[in-house]
Formats: C-alpha cells, sequence, structure tokens
C-alpha cells in the first residue's frame, strides 16, 4: 500500500511545484577569533507536495540547524549567510517574525525527539493541543477542546478523554511522543518535519509511533522532512533519501535507487553498518586517525574515505546527476558495494 | 487530601528547627559577659530584685534547668519584661510587629509592581533601553544603602520640598489614632472608619515604603530577568515557538515557568525585611519590631532581642509555609 | 627531549596567558560597566592606600571653628558638625571599611567553602559521614533562621566593639552562604563520570578533593566573593550606623552618615550624602567585578560573549 502511494507521491511532485525548496543555503555560527563554524553549506533540498523525504546524517552533521533554519528559529548565535528557503511559494527570509509565527505550528509543523522538557510541565496536555489549535484557527475554546480530543484519538492514546487533563510528567515517554505528534499535526499542516522524533524511544514503541506519523501524514497528503540518524528507517518511510555530512549533502536519490545503488563512501559506509557481515562493515568503515583538518577545497569527506586519491585533496567535488534523480557529491562514485 | 499530608511533613521539619532557634538564642544569651539577671532586670534593679529573679529562673542552677525554665517560661507566652519599656516583651511585640510587617508588606508589594514588569521586558526584549535600563538598576539598588536612600528622600520631600510628613512614626502626633485591634494602622483605621487617621497613615508610609520598594526590588528584577531568560531559551519556548504560539501567550508561559523562582525571591526577601528593615524603621523613627530589638542589644536589654528573634523565626517559618502552599498551586509536579 | 616538551609546555601556557589577557581587554572593551567596576576597585584600594598623600587635613582632628561648612574650595566636600573635613574623612573611610569587608568575606569563604566541601562529599557516603553532614546542614539551616543584621549586632555586643569582633560577625552571618554554595558545586561534581573513575582507580578522598573538586567549584565561589565582598561593606557600614560598628571619630562611612543624620533635616545634607555616594560607588564597583567573573567563570557565558564581540568586530 505504501509503495502505491509513493509513486502517487512522486508522480505529483511536477518540477516548480516544491512545497518547500532550498537553494544554496549556508547557515554558520560565529566563534571568537577563528573560522565561523559553517553547519549548512551550499544546501539544496526540496521536497514535493505529499512526499516525504528523509535526511540522514550523523550528529553534528547539520540537521537540526536546517531544520531550524527552515522554522526561522535558529539559535544564537547562529545566522544564515546566503541563499533561499521558499515555502509553498513564499520566500521564508523575507517574511516578518509575526508572519513566520503565523506559519509555524499552522503550515508548518515540527514533531521533536524526547518531549520531556519541551511539553509545558503546568498545562495539561490536552490544553496545550488545544492552545496551538486556537493560536492558529478561528474557533472556540469548546470547539480547540473538542479538536484537541480528536487528536489524542488519531493518535492512539489510550483512554483519551482522562489524559487529556494528564500533565507531562504523568505520561511515558510514547505517550508524550504521541501527544507532540498531536500537536503538530492539530491544524492539518501541508508540511511537517520530524526531527529525530523517536530517537528517545524503545525499539518497539518507535516502530508504532513511525508508523502512526506515516499514517497520519499520508492521509492528510501533508509533506515531510524526515530526519534521522537511522538509515534503516528511511528505507520503507520515505521516498526519496538525502544523506548530509558535514552540512554537506553528499547524496540524494529516490528511495529504491539508492538503497538498490549507493554512491556515495559514506553513505555505503551508513548502509555497511548494518550489515551482517563483518568484512563488509570492515571494508567501508575507516577509522579517523586523528582530528584531520580538511584542507581549503578538498573533499570534505576524505579524511574518512577508504577510496580517497589525490584530486579528493584538491579538488572540492560537487553535487552532480548521476543517473535519473540520483545526486552524488563524489570524485569518484560507488560502483559496486561488495 | 494531598497538600495536608504535604503540610504536615512540613511540620515535622518545623518542629526541631523551632527548638534550634530557642536553643542558640538561649545560648547566645548565656554568652554575653555580666551578669543576666541583672541585664534583664537593667541597671536600677535593687539586690532584692535580682536575687528573686536568680530563684525565679533558676541562675542559681545548671545551664539544662534554665533552659527547662526558659522553655516553660515560653509555652505560657511568657517572654519576659524590658526594663527598658517596663512592659512584658509580649505586649510591645504585639504593637511593633504589625507596624513592622505593614511597612515590608506593602514596600514588597510595591518592590513587585517595579521589579516584575521591567525583569520580564528586559529578558524579552534583549537588546533594548529596558534591558539596559534594568541591568544598571540591578546593580544600583544592590548598591545603594537603604538608610542613605531614605535620608535623602527625607532631605528631599520633607526638608526642602516639604510635601512628606515628619519622618517620626506612623502618624501624626496631632492625629488621634484608632482603637487597637489588629495594630495594623491602616486596617484599624478602617475598622474605625478614622478617615483622617488612614491618610495620616498612608501619608508616612509613602517615604519608607519607597525606599524599602526601591531597594528591594533590585533582587526581584535580577531575579525575574535571570529566569525568564533561561526560560525564553529553554526547550519548552523554543517548542512554543515552533508551535507558532502568540507573543502573548509565549511570554505568559515562560513567566508562569519563572513564577516559582520569584515567590522564593520574595519570600527570601520577606524574612530578611522583618530584622533588615531595622535601618529604615530607624531613620523614620518607625517603632517597628527590628528597631526594638536593635534597641535592646544596644542597651543590654536581653529580652526584647529574644523575643524578637523568636517571633521573626516563627513567622519566616509561616512565610515559608505559604510559599510551599503557592508552589504547591502553580506546579502540578509537586501536587502529583 | 624533556627539555623541549618544558620549552613547549612554558611558551604554550605564555601564549595561553597573553590569549587570555587579549580576551580580556577585549571584553572590557565590549563591556564598558566591567571596565568601570574594575576601576573603581582599583581607585578605592588606591585611596585606601595612599590617603595621607590624597587628604588635605587629619580625618580625626575636628576644627569647631568650621563646623557645618558647606561645599567649598577649601572644604571641597564640606565639614561636619564638629568641624571635621569631610573629603579627607570619606578617603581615610576605606582603609577600615575594606579591611572589614574583606576579612570578613575571606574567613567566611574559606571556613564556609572548606565545612561545604566536606559536607558535600561525604553527606552520600552512608555511616557517620552522612550522620554529620544532616547535623551540619540543619544548623545552617538555623543559623540562617535568625534575622541577618540583628544577629550580627548581636554578635558584636557579645564579643565587645572591636575590629575583630566586627570581622566575625561579618564572618559568622556570611559563612552558611559558602557553605550552601560549595556543598551544593560538591555534590554535583562528585557525581561526575570523571571523579567516579578517578574514585575506581584508586585516588584517595584527598586527592580527588585536591585534584578534581576544588579546582572545579571555585567559578561560582569567585564571583560570590566579589558581590558578597561590596555587601560586607554595606553590612559594616549599617552596622555602624546604628552604632554597633565602628565608633566615632575613626573614618567610616557608615558612622559618617549616621552624624549628618540629625543636619539632613535641617538642611545641611552634605554630611550625609557625600559618604553615602562613596559607599555606594564602592559596593556599585565590587558588584560590576562580581558580574563580570560570574560571565567570565562560566564556560557557557564566556563563550556566548565570545561569540558577541565576534559580531561587533565585524561590521567594523
Amino acid at each position: 500500500m505504501a509503495a502505491a502511494k509513493m509513486t502517487v507521491a512522486v508522480e505529483a511532485g511536477a518540477p516548480g511545484s516544491a512545497m518547500l525548496d532550498i537553494a544554496g543555503l549556508n547557515v554558520s555560527y560565529p566563534v571568537y577569533e577563528e573560522e565561523p563554524v559553517r553547519a549548512v553549506q551550499d544546501l539544496d533540498l526540496s521536497v514535493r507536495p505529499g512526499e516525504i523525504v528523509g535526511l540522514v546524517g550523523e550528529s553534528g552533521s547539520g540537521k537540526t540547524t536546517l531544520a531550524r533554519a527552515v522554522m526561522g528559529l535558529l539559535t544564537q548565535p547562529g545566522r544564515i549567510d546566503d541563499g533561499s528557503i521558499r515555502f509553498d511559494g513564499k520566500d521564508m527570509r523575507a517574511l516578518s517574525e509575526n508572519q513566520l509565527r503565523a506559519i509555524r505550528g499552522r503550515d508548518i509543523a515540527m514533531v521533536i525527539p524526547n518531549p520531556r522538557s519541551e511539553l509545558d510541565p503546568l498545562i495539561p496536555v490536552g490544553k496545550q493541543i488545544a492552545a496551538v489549535a486556537r493560536a492558529h484557527l478561528d474557533i472556540g475554546r469548546a470547539e480547540a477542546d473538542e479538536m484537541a480530543l480528536d487528536m489524542l484519538k488519531a493518535v492512539h492514546i489510550p483512554d483519551p478523554t482522562r489524559r487529556f487533563r494528564a500533565f507531562p510528567h504523568e505520561l511515558s515517554g510514547g505517550m508524550a511522543q504521541r501527544v507532540v505528534m498531536a500537536i503538530s499535526l492539530v491544524c492539518s499542516p501541508k508540511f511537517v518535519i520530524s526531527d529525530d522524533a523517536t530517537s528517545g524511544l524503545d525499539v518497539t514503541v518507535q516502530a508504532q509511533v513511525l508508523d502512526l506519523l506515516r499514517t497520519l501524514v499520508r492521509e492528510h497528503d501533508t509533506s515531510m522532512l524526515f530526519i534521522t540518524r537511522d538509515i534503516g528507517i528511511t528505507a520503507h518511510f520515505c521516498d526519496r533519501v538525502a544523506v548530509i555530512y558535514r552540512g554537506e549533502i553528499v547524496e540524494f536519490a529516490e528511495t529504491a535507487s539508492f538503497f538498490d545503488n549507493p554512491q556515495h563512501p559514506y553513505s555505503v559506509m551508513l548502509l555497511a553498518a548494518f550489515a551482517h557481515n563483518p568484512a563488509l562493515r570492515n571494508k567501508w568503515h575507516k577509522p579517523l586517525a586523528s582530528t584531520e583538518a580538511v584542507a581549503g577545497r578538498a573533499c570534505q569527506y576524505a579524511p574518512r574515505c577508504v577510496h580517497r586519491e589525490d584530486a579528493c585533496d584538491e579538488r572540492h567535488p560537487d553535487l552532480r546527476e548521476l543517473g535519473a534523480r540520483h545526486h552524488v557529491r563524489c570524485h569518484f562514485p560507488v560502483e559496486r558495494v561488495a | 487530601m494531598r497538600i495536608l499530608r504535604y503540610i504536615g511533613r512540613r511540620f515535622l521539619f518545623i518542629g526541631p528547627q523551632l527548638f534550634g532557634i530557642i536553643l542558640v538564642s538561649f545560648l547566645l544569651v548565656k554568652l554575653i559577659p555580666g551578669d543576666p539577671a541583672v541585664m534583664m532586670l537593667g541597671p536600677f534593679a535593687t539586690e532584692q530584685q535580682i536575687a528573686m529573679l536568680n530563684v525565679e529562673m533558676g541562675l542559681d542552677g545548671t545551664i539544662v534547668d534554665q533552659f527547662w525554665i526558659y522553655l516553660q517560661n515560653l509555652v505560657q507566652g511568657d517572654l519576659g519584661t524590658s526594663w527598658q519599656t517596663t512592659k512584658p516583651v509580649f505586649d510591645d511585640l504585639a504593637i511593633r510587629f504589625p507596624a513592622t510587617l505593614e511597612l515590608i508588606t506593602l514596600s514588597l508589594l510595591l518592590a513587585l509592581l517595579i521589579g516584575i514588569p521591567l525583569g520580564v521586558a528586559a529578558a524579552y526584549f534583549k537588546r533594548s533601553i529596558v534591558k539596559k535600563f534594568s541591568d544598571y538598576y540591578g546593580l544600583l539598588a544592590g548598591s545603594l544603602p537603604d538608610f542613605w536612600l531614605g535620608l535623602i528622600l527625607i532631605y528631599l520631600f520633607y526638608t526642602i520640598m516639604q510635601v512628606a510628613p515628619a519622618p517620626l512614626g506612623r502618624i501624626d502626633f496631632a492625629v488621634l489614632p484608632p482603637p487597637p485591634v489588629t495594630n495594623f494602622l491602616i486596617i484599624d483605621s478602617l475598622i474605625a472608619g478614622n478617615w483622617q487617621a488612614l491618610w495620616s497613615t498612608l501619608g508616612h508610609l509613602v517615604l519608607p515604603v519607597i525606599t524599602l520598594a526601591v531597594i528591594n526590588a533590585g533582587p526581584i528584577l535580577k531575579m525575574t530577568q535571570a529566569t525568564m531568560e533561561r526560560m525564553l531559551e529553554s526547550d519548552l519556548i523554543r517548542y512554543a515557538e515552533m508551535c507558532g504560539l502568540p507573543k502573548t501567550t509565549v511570554i505568559r508561559k515562560a513567566f508562569r515557568n519563572s513564577l516559582p523562582s520569584v515567590v522564593t525571591i520574595v519570600s527570601v526577601l520577606y524574612g530578611f525585611l522583618i530584622g533588615g528593615a531595622v535601618l529604615v524603621e530607624i531613620v523614620f523613627s518607625w517603632g517597628g519590631a527590628g528597631q526594638y530589638a536593635v534597641q535592646g542589644v544596644l542597651n543590654a536589654d536581653i529580652n526584647p532581642v529574644l523575643g524578637f528573634v523568636l517571633f521573626s523565626a516563627i513567622l519566616s517559618l509561616i512565610i515559608y509555609l505559604l510559599v510551599d502552599l503557592i508552589y504547591f498551586a502553580i506546579d502540578p509536579r509537586i501536587r502529583g | 627531549m624533556t627539555d623541549i616538551t618544558a620549552g613547549h609546555s612554558e611558551r604554550s601556557r605564555w601564549e595561553a596567558f597573553v590569549y587570555a589577557l587579549r580576551f580580556l581587554f577585549a571584553v572590557l572593551r565590549a563591556r564598558p560597566l566591567f571596565a568601570l567596576g574594575y576601576f573603581i576597585v582599583l581607585l578605592v584600594v588606591v585611596l585606601a592606600i595612599f590617603a595621607p598623600l590624597i587628604a588635605p587635613y587629619e580625618p580625626e582632628v575636628a576644627n569647631p571653628v568650621d563646623f557645618l561648612q558647606g561645599p567649598s574650595w577649601r572644604h571641597l566636600f564640606g565639614t561636619d558638625a564638629t568641624g571635621m573635613d569631610i573629603f579627607s574623612r570619606i578617603v581615610y573611610a576605606p582603609r577600615i571599611d575594606l579591611t572589614i569587608a574583606l576579612a570578613g568575606t575571606m574567613i567566611s569563604a574559606v571556613v564556609g567553602s572548606f565545612i561545604g566541601a566536606v559536607v558535600g562529599y561525604y553527606q552520600e557516603g552512608g555511616g557517620f559521614g552522612s550522620f554529620g553532614a544532616g547535623f551540619v546542614m540543619r544548623a545552617a539551616d538555623v543559623l540562617q533562621a535568625f534575622p541577618v543584621f540583628v544577629f550580627a549586632i548581636a554578635l558584636v555586643a557579645i564579643f565587645g566593639q572591636s575590629l575583630e569582633s566586627i570581622i566575625a560577625a561579618i564572618a559568622f552571618v556570611n559563612a552558611p552562604i559558602y557553605l550552601r554554595l560549595m556543598r551544593s558545586q560538591v555534590l554535583a561534581i562528585r557525581n561526575m563520570r570523571y571523579v567516579e573513575a578517578s574514585y575506581v582507580s584508586g585516588a584517595s578522598d584527598l586527592m580527588i578533593m585536591l585534584r578534581h573538586i576544588i579546582p572545579n567549584s571555585m567559578a561560582p565561589i569567585l564571583a560570590q566573593l566579589s558581590v558578597n565582598i561590596g555587601w560586607s561593606i554595606l553590612l559594616t557600614a549599617a552596622l555602624s550606623f546604628v552604632g554597633a560598628g565602628v565608633v566615632a571619630p575613626t573614618p567610616e562611612w557608615g558612622s559618617m552618615i549616621a552624624m549628618g543624620f540629625q543636619n539632613i533635616i535641617t538642611g545641611q545634607w552634605w554630611p550625609s550624602v557625600f559618604p553615602g555616594i562613596a559607599l555606594a560607588v564602592t559596593v556599585f564597583g565590587f558588584a560590576l567585578v562580581g558580574a563580570s567573573v560570574e560571565v567570565l567563570a562560566d564556560p557557557a557565558r564566556r563563550r556566548a560573549l565570545a561569540g558577541s564581540l565576534r559580531e561587533r568586530k565585524k561590521p567594523a
């Protein structure tokens, strides 16, 4: 069923009608008397209506910074140096704070991980869902409460009428995660960013929550940027997969193409890490001997790459299209994995 | 039901603490060099009186006996007599504590009105004039001696402009005070319907209240600002921003979550001011409890000091209990 | 080999020092208020040291002919009711005020944080240590339940009105602050992985205390220290104001304000106003230094500050 929907989604996404379109985005954090940390570099990414795009990267690769940049909520002292972020035809960087406020939670919603300190400890969770609905939709208190209760049912929280009045500290991790999903989906947003949303949960709960998230998103034909550290999840969850390394997209392809034929050594390394074959794992993994600085225009992945060649240290590779909609940033794309 | 259990647990701690306070103050008195009987009866006591008191207080017995007698007197509400006023300390304090409480309660209310809005605004508008002003204010208010500020206000508004009443007590000499019921002059005037007394009382309160409020708004402002700043950077508020909640809702949310630390600082200030307002009381000849105690210490009149220490300790315990009840009301995690 | 490494570490230490110094100056340029704080504190210390050279009159010599003169070129800040020159007395005052405040604060910081460290270290160990720690904390509760000011006056009354007893009183009322601060620090640090690791690898309690716990808990203590010195100056002045501290004619700001108390109602403002300003400015200076230490000693806030320095530089 998921596969059938997926093809529909891909076809629906005609070029130029992207829900989210990021082009040439650069985000950096200044550091005293040193070069600023470039958290996101020349990043292009687009998500079409109804599409789920996975964004995979290790911690510190710039995933969360990217999500925050899209929402217009970078943490201090981070700033966008250049590039454009277009959402649903609007230039997000040109919008005022109040216009952004109207979009956040209404059109773009964020699902966050480990919602322990994010939910307001002093307010019952039902009221928190209702507050978001009331902030964006022109409805009364009673109607908002009803919507909140419906959402609690929709995210399969057992005994929703009682849980409506529960405080966050009375909920388990999985249940709090469902509440956060309810908050993000209550206004039926056009676009959802899920930032590593299930990383704090037990594996069994994680699967349930993910299933639910996908079902809800597909039902409403919502687009989603699915940020994760777990490349395995993207295989059955996403329409397209992007791999991010040190703030750069290194590979971006349709899911089937990506998993059939991964072409960046880093992607292969991530995939091999899941393999049950130790020989394969070791073949693609190179322990980083030192925190070798990446000199000038060299390929960022070069110090960790098992296929490093001289060219890798001299020229910075561009993201180029190899095959149908399969983009790779590598001078020597991988042809055969094993 | 939970709340009763909570209060009960609190009271379990209060008992030993109160005992500790009584013990320490008793021992402090024992440390003071000189004949305690002479100190309690004053310099005009006769030999006979001293001998009688020695027997009465068990001063020729062991220190444990003396403490036991002291405790028994306490339980009967007997705090001894002040040789300066020649009245029972309990009666003296019954007048003077309301004077102090009236003063510091109003001062802290005004301080809250200054400190909280400024603190919230300074935390929210990070690069604004308000933030600059609050930074200076917080540092400056902590640096000003309150007794000096009181003097300056007296000089400006009494000596020069002659709009404030003379800094000599709680009410004009010419005005007949209302019959004492609670000894809070505002309340008593209201009960008696004596508008002239009320007006005079309020007039006398203005300068000392401003003095204490200006100084004590500093810590309230700093605490509000610091907590709000931390709150506004917290995951909680960042998430509220992600959900696109309106600005006012976000600020209210941050403030509500900062409230416990604001309540804490106010309770600390209140406890401190019971004795700490003494300098301002002296400047305005207020006749408050702190002033009574300080005069006791300075003139070796020991019963008022002990009485004051005990009264204020009990009062601070009551305040802490109230604070716990407030926490209980605002935070479901404590209830749960 | 050893020589080379020694030289290397020497040079890098020097470089680190230079870096820290440059950073400090950059901070002071960007935060002029901090610079003002250091300037005030320095100025007060200089006044205290060179008072005899700066003051135009003897601070304790009354000249009854010249009593209650307003500010003039002859008497910069005027004279008080006994005819003593107020400016000279203000210049001399930090000698006693600073001595009392510094000594009182230092003693309370050392004693308080030592007890706090021991209490924090043994609190969770169980057995006799825990019992003792609990007892000390309850005792601190009781002491802090006393009204600070009356307590301090009572202590001075008990020990007799001398410099030492004022210092002792100030140390006594301040000590619980450091005790609590240090205890909470030690409790937090004690449970850190690296402390556990060093415990597991057989380090003695004393070693752990000296190597890990004390160095890592110094930052908040230092910040508290500076603010506390200012506060102790205020307390000294307050004690003297009510007559339980430094006795006139010794030049001291609080007692000077008290001496001018009666004059202010009849319109002679200068005997009280000038010492009050001197007192407030000094305390303000120490508060500013405290604020700067608080920022600089906290790695997270230091980094945030450094980030903002960088931003300031860019557009220029």
